[in-house]
């Protein structure tokens, strides 16, 4: 970047001579020494800026061409004569480089923890978790399935006989001319089905029914049950055809959301039930019974609008990017969830026993509302602007309601949860809101609050029992499990599809089976109890359901979704060589061992790549058709130029070539035997000889690097903050505790968790109150 | 109260579009190219007394006892005898007296049974309300914000054949809103929310300038972005806000509940609105459905207790049943009458008279008669200038099907249909009303 800078200038320079751009000789000073005389009085030392004077800094990221031209032009703004031509040169080249450009800027203000904005999906959290705190808390039980109550029905009475109640594992029925349960008569009969939907991830579901008869549906509902408040109608039936209605909800994954499912079926030939979705990577399928439990559950108030992308440039989704839409969508969305509370005022007061009607009772509301959303009790004055001014003089209690809830929900105290901190060595709320968003992307719960009312958050033994604690909620197991999807690049590949000729039956199916295989696989490792990184890395066996052990020719043992299956070809070592992993860096046609070879490198062996010096395409049709894949790459990545990174990238691509672009094991590419044994260039620039998945995990196990890799991966997406800026050496000490635990994966969140939360820096402070003069 | 403010309508607001783009739709066309014309139609349940209601064919010189709280309206009344809702097939007559009213259409087989006949399902067309809202949507000059607005008074919170008779198309029932406060909320939701922001986003940037002092420099970048931000939707919003309406937005008691014995006052409400909706020119084509077919309303500030579905299946010698359903659609008379009083008082804007002027409005029912449940003599009954009818009429069309009056009413839109729902009661063609 630096040399860049002095390019530029270079450029720059030789352009306005050649441009014949000289005047009259001046001081001819460094520009240095003409900003000091000149520049300094308004702009600071440093380009910080001058109290009464101009008070912006001097920071941007217009070129120097451009910082040229306008000081010579306007600057200084009393005397525009006084500096120009080389002189407004000399003074732009300094001030580029010393302060004004972003570069400078990174290198005058090393790594620090940085005031952010909460991102896309921890607004989502945080809003919902605020809103339910003041209702009913749901606890997710163990029973799966939806409780079916089963009616006779007679003429316009849907519950005329009771027959019986059975929990029912998934609604996925075809009665055809038949009945549903002894007893009942196919004249007409009803099922009332209750209980809780839980969505895994969270993202847009498509929700669907399919019926020959009568099917209304609730979902998530907040009213009273009527048909108005239906999330899909499908109750009058026409002709005894089949209806298919369905609609599309965005959810929080880790909640349940009440269900309630009425069917009837009257003076209709075929009968039929089906309750499907098509999860956020899923395919259309009967709603699993997993993700169904025959408790009921409190509504969740969901913020639905729509968001544009969070900032992703330096690899993990960060709240940088302050902008229009995103100011916008948050208001609009603030707006909206004020109206949804206010209308729901009556239940939340039953439920609460206030009286929300009442001035009184509102206000405490609104200040509750406060102290969560802004992480910490306000001070009178904040009491006053938030909510007493609102409602001294409004004109009724409900718009003094909706002033002060849209205020603090549009309030930076709400949106930068950084804010929420308090100067100097970090109190109780700031620990609590630092590890309910670390750990929650959320709001501290009622326990946490509690904590840090009565004082007990300050040892790191206490503040690490709070860790403990959050990671067993079901918002932790989300937020881990998006992190794997983000370290193994799970979403970079979603239209994961092959040639059918030559990979017939690899269809949608089993690409959502597949990704449903790697998940189950991380998350029985990540949350046993030996909670072993290396167990990902070493494994020897791939969870497979029976569509992906016939796939992939594994004899599957019975019961069960996913089951533990020793891999028959014997040859798979943990994400190294897991088919989800080995079909998403690969051609639609071949294998890629480049695609396979980057991406271990980079997230799971921890090596730095730089971009290709230049790009080239791999065109299959190039190629001799009887050179084998590693034939192929060879030669395309044969120079010096190449090889720099295509050392590091080959061997290990190489080494898997053994398995097809499905992921499965093969002896022969192109009708040649593979050859999978190559020599991989380590960080400290050593040859080690691989051949296998095996082989690369036993490099990542022993490498520093590799742990590295995986440290920063989960700091990023946990903390949304760079390492460096908990100090130089806070890395390496997260790696010594790790080894240290045995790897143990959940032990290193709640290190991460806790040492964030304690983070203190005594200058940082002092930086804050004393402006450079 | 019982506000139904419901998860999917977050949803749909949310996108934040209509937030500040398209300002000028919510205050509906501007220039007017044409004469304004528009359309009510109101319902009410379980038949009228045809005794007590319909007077002899010809001019109207004498009301009777129902119509008599419109008797100052006598001479812009229209009322049309002798239409029949010929459609048969599946459900029973309460149910194809309702699906079927303004679709002229038969109703699916399905699934609903009724309390006789064959089980079915919705109507297999669209109403007239709709076909004339796509038909008035479809031109700028005509084009308003809603197109069609449907009311409700004291409808049961369900969804089936007897409770809907307004049709987007075929198997595409239309439900009325029957809250006030809901329907409020969607006609002037979005400005009362930009009001409450205009309130608070000025405080919102104090707050940020009070932060921004506190925190470090290089952090100080974002929280001003941010207030810039701000800044800028604050004067979109002032600037949104400037703009007046014609009539301003009604002012609702808040403390009505939704429960049967409030009726009346929810009636008069969603009637205020409905003017104030139509005066503001957001829409031109509204229903306005009290109950349903069947509908079993304890009229209690009538001094009524039984049901009302029951009372209307008592012989018509039984006095006393006589005498309730009097009462009972007197009053409905009465809430009609208010309606089209407040239109007649409230000034066409932008042209001379009144909007009962440029109003038609239709009361009618599912039935001729309750106890008999016949679909002849289905109570028609018309009120205002709309249309351009010949008014202060009573005419007899002996039988005639009702389609031919949906098709008049398009006619009288410009629409010339040459038919509407079941084409084989549209062979004669449009009633001559002019």
């Amino acid at each position: 970047m630096r040399s860049a800078t002095v390019l530029l200038l270079l450029i720059l320079a030789s352009f306005s001579v050649s441009c014949g751009k000289r005047s009259k000789a001046t001081s001819g000073a460094g520009g240095e020494v003409i900003y000091a005389e000149q520049c300094a009085s308004c702009h600071g030392a440093n380009g910080e800026g001058v109290d009464e004077e101009y008070d912006e800094p001097l920071w941007g990221n217009k070129s120097p061409e451009s910082l040229v031209r306008y000081i010579h032009k306007s600057m200084p703004e009393d005397d525009e004569e006084a500096v120009i031509d080389e002189d407004a040169e000399a003074v732009a080249r300094y001030i580029y480089d010393a302060f004004y450009s972003p570069a400078a800027q990174a290198r005058n203000n090393p790594p620090r923890v940085e005031l952010l904005r909460l991102t896309n999906n921890q607004y989502r959290q945080s809003m919902s978790d605020l809103i339910g705190s003041l209702g009913p808390q749901t606890r997710i039980g163990t029973e799966r399935g939806l409780k079916g109550r089963y009616h006779n029905s007679e003429k316009m009475e849907k519950e005329k006989g009771f027959i019986g109640e059975r929990v029912d594992q998934r609604i996925d029925f075809d009665f055809g001319e038949s009945v549903p349960m002894e007893k009942m008569t196919q004249q007409g009969f009803s099922i009332r089905w209750t209980g809780s939907l839980i969505a895994p991830e969270s993202g847009e579901y498509d929700i669907r029914l399919r019926t020959h008869n009568g099917a209304l549906l609730q979902l998530n509902s907040f009213g009273g049950g009527g048909d108005e408040d239906a999330f899909i109608d499908a109750y009058v039936s026409t002709n005894n055809e089949l209806q298919e209605k369905s609609r599309k909800i965005f959810l929080l994954g880790g909640r349940a959301y009440p269900l309630h499912l009425q069917y009837f079926s009257y003076q209709e030939k075929l009968s039929s039930i089906h309750l499907e979705w098509k999860s956020p990577h899923g395919v259309w399928e009967a709603i699993p019974h997993e993700f169904l439990s025959p408790q009921g559950a409190a509504p969740v108030t969901l913020v639905q609008a729509n968001f544009s992308a969070d900032d992703r440039s330096r690899g993990f989704e960060r709240g940088s990017a302050i902008s229009k839409d995103w100011q916008e969508a948050t208001t609009f969305a603030a707006v909206d969830i004020v109206n949804h509370v206010v209308a729901n005022l009556e239940q939340l007061g039953r439920h609460r026993k206030k009286n929300y009607k009442e001035a009184k009772d509102l206000r405490e509301l609104c200040l509750e509302l406060a102290e969560r959303a802004f992480r910490r009790p306000l001070s009178e004055e904040e009491k006053a602007l938030f909510v007493g001014s609102r409602f001294e003089g409004a004109k009724d209690v409900e718009s003094a309601t909706k002033q002060s809830l849209l205020l603090i929900l549009t309030s930076p105290r709400f949106l930068y949860p950084g804010l929420a901190d308090n100067e100097g060595a970090p109190d109780g709320y700031t620990i609590a809101s630092r590890l309910a968003l670390t750990l929650w992307d959320s709001l501290p719960d009622e326990e946490l609050r509690e904590a840090a009312r009565e004082g007990k958050l300050q040892s790191a033994g206490e503040v690490a029992a709070q860790a403990r604690r959050l990671l067993k909620d079901p918002r932790a197991r989300i937020k881990t499990r998006e992190f794997f999807q983000e370290w193994l690049a799970m979403d970079e590949r979603e239209d994961l599809a092959k040639d059918g000729t030559l990979y017939p039956g690899f269809d949608q199916r089993i690409v959502a089976d597949l990704r449903g295989s790697l998940e189950t696989f991380v998350e029985e490792v990540v949350w046993s109890e030996k909670s072993d990184y290396r167990e990902l890395l070493t494994a020897d066996y791939l969870y497979l359901n029976p569509r992906l052990a016939e796939f992939y020719g594994a004899t599957m043992p019975d019961g069960g979704l996913y089951a533990k299956v020793t891999a028959p070809d014997g040859m798979r070592s943990g994400i190294f060589t897991h088919p989800y992993l080995l079909a998403a860096n690969a051609y639609h046609d071949n294998t890629s061992p480049i695609h396979r070879g980057v991406f271990l490198s980079r997230n799971v062996l921890g090596r730095l790549l730089k971009p290709p010096p230049e790009a080239v395409a791999f065109k299959n049709e190039e190629f001799d058709p009887t050179l084998t894949m590693r034939e192929k790459v060879t030669e395309l990545t044969k120079k010096d130029t190449c090889m720099q990174c295509h050392r590091v990238i080959n061997p290990i691509g190489f080494s898997l070539e053994s398995f097809d672009a499905v992921g499965r094991y093969r002896t022969e590419d192109n009708k040649k035997p593979i050859n999978t044994v190559s020599d991989y260039v380590d960080d400290k620039d050593e040859k080690v000889r691989v051949e296998s998945g095996r082989d690369l995990a036993k490099l990542a196990v022993e490498s520093g690097a590799a742990h590295r890799a995986f440290i920063t991966h989960l700091f990023h997406h946990l903390t949304k903050q760079s390492t460096e800026a908990y100090g130089g050496e806070a890395l390496e000490t997260f790696r010594g505790t790790f080894v240290e635990s045995g790897y143990n994966i959940q032990n290193l969140i709640v290190e991460i968790a806790t040492v964030t939360a304690l983070h203190y820096e005594e200058d940082e402070a002092v930086a804050l109150s004393t402006p450079t003069p | 109260m019982i506000r139904r403010n419901f998860l999917r309508d977050l949803g749909l607001s949310a996108a934040s579009l209509p937030f500040l783009a398209g300002l000028p739709s919510l205050y509906g066309a501007e220039a007017l190219g044409s004469r304004k014309q528009r359309l009510i139609i109101m319902f009410t349940p379980n038949g009228t007394l045809p005794g007590e209601f319909w007077p002899k064919a010809g001019p109207l010189t004498e009301l009777k006892p129902i119509l008599k709280p419109l008797e100052k309206f006598k001479d812009r009344m229209l009322m049309l005898k002798g239409l029949s809702n010929r459609i048969k097939g599946d459900g029973d007559g309460h149910m194809r007296g309702m699906s079927c009213l303004l679709t002229g259409i038969e109703l699916l087989p399905g699934n609903i049974q009724g309390g006789s006949d064959t089980p079915a399902g919705w109507a297999n067309g669209i109403s007239i309300d709709q076909e004339l809202k796509n038909f008035l949507q479809k031109d700028a000059a005509t084009q308003t914000r809603f197109g069609s607005l449907e009311f409700g008074v004291a409808v049961p919170d369900r969804a089936d054949p007897w409770t809907r008779m307004v049709y987007a198309g075929s198997n595409k029932p239309v439900a009325p809103i029957d809250d006030p406060y809901q329907m409020l909320n969607k006609l002037y939701g979005q400005m009362k929310d930009r009001a409450t922001l205009v309130g608070v986003l000025d405080d919102v940037r104090d707050d940020l300038k009070k932060i921004s002092k506190k925190i470090s420099r290089e952090d100080q970048r974002a929280i001003k972005d941010h207030m810039e931000l701000v800044k800028a939707m604050e004067e979109d919003l002032k600037r949104a806000g400037d703009r007046k309406l014609v009539h301003p937005e009604p002012e609702l008691d808040p403390n009505i509940e939704l429960v049967n014995d409030n009726t009346p006052e929810i009636s008069r409400m969603q009637m205020d609105l409905l003017v104030n909706s139509m005066a503001n020119d957001m829409t031109r084509i509204a229903t306005l459905q009290y109950m349903r077919s069947v509908g079993q309303a304890r009229m209690r500030w009538l001094e009524v207790e039984e049901g009302h579905h029951q009372l209307s299946h008592e012989p018509d010698k039984n006095e006393d049943a006589q005498e309730k359903l009097l009462r009972i659609n007197t009053w409905f008379a009465d809430e009609l009458a208010y309606l089209v009083q407040k239109l007649s008082d409230t000034p066409e804007p932008g042209a001379d008279g009144s909007m009962l002027d440029h109003t038609t409005v239709i009361w009618t029912n599912e039935l001729g008669k309750g106890n008999s449940h016949t679909h002849d003599n289905i109570p028609f009954l018309l009120v205002g200038n709309g249309a351009g009818f010949k008014m202060g009429q009573c005419h007899d069309f002996k039988g005639a099907p009702h389609n031919r009056f949906l098709m008049t009413l398009a006619h009288s839109f410009g629409h010339e249909l040459k038919s509407f729902g079941s084409e084989k009661y549209c062979g004669d063609g449009v009633l001559q009303l002019g």
